[in-house]
């Protein structure tokens, strides 16, 4: 192997790692030397980094391609009382800063298949979003490509919402347009849902979008639909849809509002993780409801397969509102550790790296393939499907 | 009296609403959240009965108490509720006052920040420790022996510093103080012993580093020894409840003897503190553990000690050629460790580190730095941007 020497003495292992991951992650730069070692320090191999065996790019390929290695990947495995980075997370990372030293992995194959984020300091597989299928499904081409503002936030070990904002200002913008001009031409009342990832910024959308609406003299309600969501101890991991929701009654609330009806649906509690409703769909004593009153646009917010049939047709618009990972990741930083203080550290990591190709496979590829709109705020490109831009096309 | 702001205190809404524009005074990089950020972070200090609970204490008796040794003593490090840490009561109870006091206006944004900072990433107030007493300056000759601008001023808005930053913003006083060092190095000769003294994340291992690079640079040999190495098992001082200050804490005799033996040229083999596991290569008696491997350490020309209290212990101090302290304000420590401890090292739980910082800063000014300002030979400011030296170094300094 090339460059093995490297490995044997671990001040000059850091030392050249240090100079290929600023190339590999910008803001690596930042960092000094002194800093990247302390970072690095955790992953230190026990017997030194020559121990490490690496795997061919081939099979780390088919790894991170996989939905059982994401499913081995633990939330919560503990040392003592601390919860650590699961293992499988820890080598993937060591084998690639391994392999990155000694040569035998190109940086163009490691940046092509994983990101870096500079704060978790490891490497996460880039999950894809975008198959052959849907920009078939958009007609080949995005509606509108704006200048990448994201770019800027490469460097970032943290995002706020105030850069991201900024960032994405244009694509929100003609986003807001495109739901301001269907909602015109095709009346109301009008169901939008809107889904996408964590972190991607969907609440702060819906609530630009629900205040433009306002002031076009339009009435709104917005409900998020974790509240139809059964008692956890139900839904035995099953991802959201009709097994592990309050279904019947989420139809029938549905029709309900968008027959301009005040409904009352089910509130669910996120701490205690449990329903206002039983599994028969009547109210638990002591428990109340969230009442739903009528209104022009209904905003349905949250991660339910809105493409299955039963609720398909009674949708407006379909959006799915995507942020790419490494972006999504520093936002998550900022608001949930450095703000929210929700989460231990590691189990923060496991959960990020383990989920998001999960939840793309599960829910986001299937949507994408059949809904309206898709933003890409990373892209700061919007896609749209022939008949909305028919639509579109009615008022220009 | 305040009654007029008393209804405010019932909508939690208004309440954060009011709290985030008066908090954008104290602290100015709360401009940099939106509205709804700053209501995530306050989420955790919000009273279980509402703000309109939260009992207001006059101004002098809240001052009293936070310039009391003992409040400091009591505050618990490791408090938990259900076998999770959390922040201490002592901590969200200053943090409900001044939030209430501040919307209320019954405290004046003027009277918090003289006696407080705010942390963002902590979201939590600290008394600001005072280092700086009439009786060091006057020691001290009274003003500073050089001062420059105070550029760490722009790392007030920051939630956290890096070390590049840290370096440039301290540049002009840094390169004084490394000069300093030659020239008197110049006067007195080697061998030479240096001593470090500061508190955690001031910069100590980093100037440490670029003054050995330097000498090393002019063809003298250094060599450098933690102070930290000669701590007993962490389990043993906690249990017999000595704070990481004194004689009790370090295998003090191993430290002295190394002491001498590398200033009369004697090569040294010293504890090797883990600081993972909390434990010294070295039993209470002062002997090796098994499989354990202490650190040799090499003579040279110039050894630097580093470390929080290098020269406070009497029959250390003769021992050193050079005494200085190099200081950082509470505010740009906490910054650097939130960046170096959290974000890099994953070292700690977060309320851990929040109560843990709160409790140290009051106790060890007081026992550890203040004491070793008023016997010291100079002193970095690096937050104040000026070098303090004593008359005496002043005259070397000036060649008079």
């Amino acid at each position: 192997m090339a460059g093995t020497n490297r490995l044997n003495s671990p001040a000059q292992f850091s030392a050249v790692l240090f100079e290929i991951m600023k190339r590999i992650n910008l803001g690596v730069d930042d960092l000094a030397l002194l800093e990247f070692r302390y970072a690095l320090e955790s992953l230190l191999p026990q017997g030194g980094w020559e121990t490490i065996r690496l795997d061919s790019c081939e099979r780390i390929d088919q790894q991170i391609g996989s939905r059982e290695f994401y499913e081995s990947i633990q939330l919560r495995p503990r040392e003592g009382e601390q919860i650590v980075l699961d293992e499988r997370i820890a080598d993937m990372t060591r084998v690639l800063f391994a392999g990155l030293v000694s040569g035998d992995y190109s940086e163009a194959w490691v940046r092509q298949k994983f990101y870096f984020d500079v704060r978790g300091f490891y490497f996460l597989p880039r999950t894809i979003y975008f198959t052959d299928e849907v920009p078939a499904h958009f007609g080949g081409k995005p509606y509108r490509s704006f200048e990448q503002g994201q770019r800027r936030l490469e460097r970032y070990q943290g995002v706020g919402y105030c850069d991201f904002q900024e960032a994405n200002l244009e694509i929100d913008r003609a986003f807001i347009e495109i739901i301001e001009k269907v909602v015109a031409v095709r009346g109301t009342p009008m169901l939008i849902t809107l889904a996408g990832p964590t972190a991607a910024g969907k609440t702060e959308i819906t609530e630009r979008l629900c205040n433009e609406l306002k002031t076009m003299g339009k009435s709104i309600t917005s409900i998020e639909v974790d509240n139809f969501l059964l008692d956890r101890e139900y839904r035995d991991d099953k991802p959201m849809g009709k097994e592990s929701t309050h279904f019947e009654l989420f139809m029938s609330s549905l029709r309900q509002v968008l027959q301009g009806k005040t409904t009352t649906i089910p509130r669910y509690d996120f701490v205690g993780a449990t329903s206002s409703h039983d599994l028969k769909g009547n109210l638990k004593p002591g428990c109340t409801p969230l009442v739903i009153e009528p209104a022009d646009v209904i905003f349905m917010e949250g991660n339910f397969p809105f493409q299955i049939d039963e609720i398909a047709s009674l949708i407006g618009i379909k959006v799915v509102y995507l942020t790419d990972d490494p972006i999504r990741l520093k936002r998550k930083w900022k608001r949930d550790i450095d703000y929210r203080k929700k989460y231990d550290p590691a189990y923060f990591r496991n959960r990020f790296f383990r989920t998001q190709y999960l939840r793309a496979e599960d829910i986001y590829r299937p949507l994408m393939k059949v809904c309206e709109i898709v933003v890409d705020t990373t892209g700061a490109s919007l896609w749209v499907t022939p008949e909305i831009l028919k639509t579109l096309q009615v008022i220009d | 009296m305040f009654i007029k702001n008393s209804d405010i205190l019932q909508d939690q809404e208004e309440f954060s609403e009011a709290l985030f524009e008066r908090m954008k005074s104290i602290n100015a990089g709360i401009s940099e959240l939106e509205l709804y950020e700053f209501r995530y972070c306050l989420k955790d200090m919000v009273p279980g009965k509402g703000w309109e609970t939260v009992q207001l204490e006059a101004t002098n008796e809240i001052e009293a108490r936070f310039n009391n040794r003992e409040f400091y003593g009591r505050i618990q490090i490791k408090p938990r509720v259900a076998g999770k840490i959390v922040l201490e009561a002592e901590i969200i109870r200053l943090a409900q006052m001044l939030f209430v006091g501040l919307v209320t206006g019954q405290y004046t944004a003027d009277w918090v920040t003289t006696h407080f900072f705010f942390d963002i990433r902590g979201f939590y107030f600290l008394h600001c420790t005072q280092y700086f007493s009439g009786a060091i300056k006057a020691y001290l000759g009274g003003a500073p022996y050089r001062q420059f601008e105070q550029k760490q001023r722009q790392f007030e808005r920051w939630q956290d510093v890096g070390y590049k930053a840290f370096k440039e913003a301290n540049a002009e006083v840094d390169q004084l103080f490394m000069e300093s060092v030659k020239k008197l190095i110049a006067v007195r000769g080697v061998p030479i012993t240096i001593a470090i003294a500061g508190p955690t994340a001031a910069g100590k291992t980093e100037i440490v580093d670029r003054l050995t690079k330097a000498f090393g640079d002019t063809g003298k040999t250094t060599t450098s020894i933690e102070l930290d190495n000669f701590l007993t098992d962490r389990d043993y001082r906690e249990e017999k409840g000595i704070h990481s200050e004194g004689k009790e804490a370090l295998h003090f005799e191993l430290l002295k003897q190394a002491l001498q033996d590398i200033a009369q040229g004697t090569r040294i083999s010293i504890p090797r503190y883990d600081f993972i596991e909390a434990t010294s290569s070295h039993d209470l008696g002062g002997h090796l553990k098994p499989g354990r491997v202490p650190i040799v350490i090499e003579p040279a020309q110039i050894v630097f000690i580093e470390g929080n209290f290098p020269f406070l212990l009497e029959d250390i101090a003769p021992l050193v050629g050079i005494k200085s302290v190099y200081l950082t304000d509470d505010p740009i420590r906490l910054k650097r460790k939130w960046k170096r401890d959290i974000d890099y090292r994953k070292k700690y739980d977060f309320n851990y580190f929040r109560n843990r910082y709160f409790k140290d800063q009051f106790i060890m000014a007081e026992i550890a730095y203040r004491p070793q300002m008023e016997a010291c030979d100079m002193i970095v400011d690096t937050t104040g941007a000026a070098l303090w030296v004593t008359p005496e170094i002043k005259r070397i300094l000036d060649g008079s």
